[in-house]
């Protein structure tokens, strides 16, 4: 790690090494909570699945397929931004690495861009059983109401953590315009990188779990 | 490009094309195998492709083995939440 990169230690901390490890940990762990959380709805997906198979896949095939895995491909190369701005901070690159973070949120607004358009394609195909005003199209399968209901839960709880990680990514991006900042806080970029590849993990488990195993 | 910062970059840049490649194998098995048992090797994919964001993206490889532990027992509460409940669901 370059000269120019550290952590300013605090108090109750022994040393540096042992104050970013600390920070690892804890945002490991509110990650595994979060994973919990979004494991709740990946269980619920399979266990429609097998209570109602054809509801389910003739939900799958009314969801679209080639967005959910062009923001897939979204996601993984946001993430390879990360990780560049990850790997400059640790040589101490403040500006560079600023403008990779603000890369990152840049495909993260492409992906909800592409979620937004997928949502109004689904509203206009009637596929939104919980608009009373609306008819919805699978009107005489009540079992795929369940489905497409978590589809819209799972797929909008994913975007609200990418709305926050996006908001972080600004935020960092910002305090990193600051002179010296990498001097005295290099592990914060860690612990957002940590993040933000976590909404792509995510991503990655409910792109085949709602979009691909049910075709 | 500093030769220190393609050093760095090599894990980054394996890792994106291996996840990439991966998301064809899995499309390529969404267009051209509906329905039957490909189920099993897109769940195989997906899992792959997890696993390499865990250990390289989230770098849990290089971490200190305390956090490894905790990454490692996440996914097997997970393990749990999804064997209980489906040895109740598959067993009506």
């Amino acid at each position: 790690m370059s000269s120019t990169v550290g952590i300013e230690l605090e108090e109750q901390y022994h040393d540096v090494e042992q104050q970013r490890e600390a920070a690892k940990l804890g945002m490991w762990t509110f990650l595994l909570t979060e994973l919990l959380l979004f494991s709740g709805l990946f269980v619920t997906a399979l266990v429609l699945r097998v209570m109602h198979p054809d509801s389910v896949t003739a939900v799958a095939l009314h969801l679209k397929f080639w967005i959910g895995a062009t923001n897939t491909a979204i996601l993984i190369v946001s993430s390879f931004i990360m990780s560049v701005a990850i790997e400059l901070s640790r040589l101490g690159r403040q500006r560079p690495m600023a403008w990779c973070m603000l890369g990152t949120a840049a495909f993260g607004v492409l992906f909800l861009m592409l979620k937004g358009y997928e949502y109004y394609r689904d509203y206009v195909e009637h596929m939104t059983p919980f608009l009373s005003f609306r008819r919805y199209e699978l009107v005489g399968d009540p079992a795929s109401r369940l489905f497409t209901n978590l589809y819209f839960i799972t797929t909008g709880l994913h975007a609200v953590h990418l709305i926050i990680g996006i908001t972080l990514m600004l935020v960092m991006a910002w305090l990193a315009s600051r002179e010296g900042f990498l001097q005295k806080h290099q592990n914060r970029i860690e612990i957002t990188g940590l993040y933000w590849h976590f909404i792509d993990l995510i991503w990655m488990i409910v792109f085949p779990t709602l979009y691909l195993l049910n075709r | 490009m500093s030769p220190e910062l393609r050093q760095h970059l090599r894990t980054p840049v394996l890792t994106l094309f291996a996840l990439l490649a991966l998301l064809g194998v899995n499309v390529l098995l969404g267009i051209f195998f509906i329905g039957g048992h490909a189920w099993i090797a897109e769940g195989f994919v997906a899992a792959t492709m997890v696993a390499i964001v865990i250990m390289f993206a989230m770098e849990a490889v290089k971490d200190a083995p305390i956090t490894r532990l905790f990454a490692a027992i996440g996914f097997v509460w997970v393990l749990i939440l999804f064997g209980l409940t489906m040895v109740d669901y598959v067993t009506r």
